[in-house]
């Protein structure tokens, strides 16, 4: 039942989709982690209506399997697109909108609540002692910010960033569901040509395992790197 | 449609169920072996872990959907191994994984000397887990738990692609059945169904959280992973 001669050969196919998915998991945490660190800082400072309005936006997406906003995306997203195109005044077919660009912006937007989450955490671990200490010193607030305060918050931050793009490479693999060949769905395409399946999402998760390793240790390496320094 | 959609939930809640009971049962045993380092079989429940942590949910269920059978032959079994019973299990399997580093992180949390304490009283082993560090640890790892319920319950959405009928599958049934018509419409009440649950179990998780913050002395607050898990 179990043949260990087809191992190889799949191996090779499904590691030809590893770049794409990095790729494409790279640009989701780019972006996610933009948006996130805005509503982070509305949080933060506590600008009055949007607070409420990053608070609910959160619920919304925390409280959604990413599979069902993936569909919502697939189906909203060109007509939405259409819309807005026509309200500037360009012609635009929403439909040609490609399947990797819905599942970048739907992904992007259930990340970005959980990133504004790691963020924040980040800020809060702040000492606002040092920010007294840099007042006294009459450091500007961008001088702060820039100076005393992103060097410490990206520091923390770095385990739960790693494990967010852990999270997003796992997320990628809902893809599939709309036609968008990450590493799973390469394992899932490379069994339905031989039926050899369990042995192609075997090699699949030892590809995960192995990238989630050299993600964690990485992320290891790099915090103890740049703890040594500050 | 709505009825519709809810006369597949008891399917849905059974899996989610057995996924909670059983998963819990596997978290117990992995993080007792993952404290205590018995040679072997620690480094086998810390690959677990990282199995059921680093691969995607939809690759775990594939793998239990294709594996379970090869292992219940291995086993001389009669097959039982229907898309339902691969879904509970594959979703327990990622449940217990995902727990684990829950309660791991939870039990290393109890302040320092109370293990010691108890050591030196000369408790054995699982006397200090029931009297000392278990009630404590509860309390820290409540917020984790809810979390990992929600995920948990997000995840049971993905059951339908290996083949069991739950709420998802049915409502692709009922969305094929009106030609297609009210594919969005029909996502968004999906994903008002599953925040309704999320909100549930996180009422329930809330109400033993503020019970056992009663009784528990005033610990620092848990770190509970915020992440998503997909």
């Amino acid at each position: 039942m179990f043949d260990s001669e087809v191992l190889l050969p799949d191996l090779w196919d499904i590691l030809g989709a590893v770049p794409m998915t990095l790729l494409m998991a790279l640009a989701i945490f780019v972006f996610s982690t933009i948006v996130g660190s805005l509503f982070a800082m509305v949080e933060y400072r506590r600008i009055t209506v949007l607070r409420e309005l990053v608070v609910a936006y959160k619920v919304a997406f925390k409280g959604v399997p990413m599979v069902i906003v993936i569909f919502l995306a697939y189906y909203g997203l060109p007509p939405a697109l259409q819309f807005l195109a026509a309200l500037v005044g360009i012609e635009f077919n929403g439909h040609l909108t490609p399947n990797w660009v819905t599942l970048i912006v739907a992904l992007t937007a259930c990340v970005a609540a959980f990133q504004a989450e790691v963020v924040k955490g980040a800020l809060n671990s702040f000492d606002t002692g040092q920010a007294d200490a840099a007042y006294s010193l009459g450091y500007k607030r961008s001088q702060l910010f820039r100076r005393v305060m992103l060097p410490q918050v990206i520091v923390a931050a770095i385990p739960d960033l790693a494990n967010s793009f852990m999270v997003i490479m796992k997320a990628l693999s809902l893809g599939f569901a709309i036609e968008v060949v990450d590493i799973f769905a390469q394992s899932q395409l490379t069994a339905a040509l031989n039926f050899y399946y369990l042995e192609a999402f075997l090699i699949a998760v030892v590809i995960y395992m192995v990238i989630a390793y050299i993600v964690t240790h990485g992320a290891d390496r790099v915090e103890a790197a740049l703890r040594a320094r500050t | 449609m709505i009825p519709e959609l809810l006369k597949a939930l008891p399917l849905t809640l059974a899996i989610t169920f057995t996924a909670m009971i059983v998963g819990f049962c596997l978290a117990l045993i992995a993080t007792t072996f993952r404290v205590r380092r018995v040679p072997v079989i620690s480094h086998l429940a810390d690959l677990y872990v990282s199995y059921a942590r680093s691969v995607p949910v939809v690759l775990q269920l594939f793998v239990a959907f294709y594996g379970l059978p090869l292992v219940v032959g291995l086993l001389e079994i009669e097959d039982f191994v229907s898309p339902t019973v691969a879904a509970m299990l594959g979703l327990s399997f990622y449940h217990g994984g995902y727990l684990s580093e829950v309660m791991r992180p939870a039990y290393l949390a109890v302040d320092r000397g109370q293990h010691d304490a108890a050591d030196s009283l000369g408790y054995t082993f699982r006397q200090k887990l029931t009297r000392v560090l278990g009630p404590q640890a509860v309390h820290i790892a409540l917020p984790g738990y809810g979390n990992s319920i929600i995920y948990l319950i997000h995840n049971v959405a993905l059951v339908m692609y290996i083949g069991a009928a739950d709420v998802m599958a049915t409502a692709h049934l009922v969305m094929e059945r009106d030609y297609n018509q009210y594919q969005f419409e029909t996502y968004l009440v999906l994903a008002v169904i599953y925040a309704l649950l999320c909100l549930a179990a996180w009422l329930v998780v809330r109400f033993f959280e503020l019970r056992s913050s009663k009784f528990a002395p005033r610990a620092a607050p848990a770190k509970a992973t915020i992440m998503a898990s997909v």
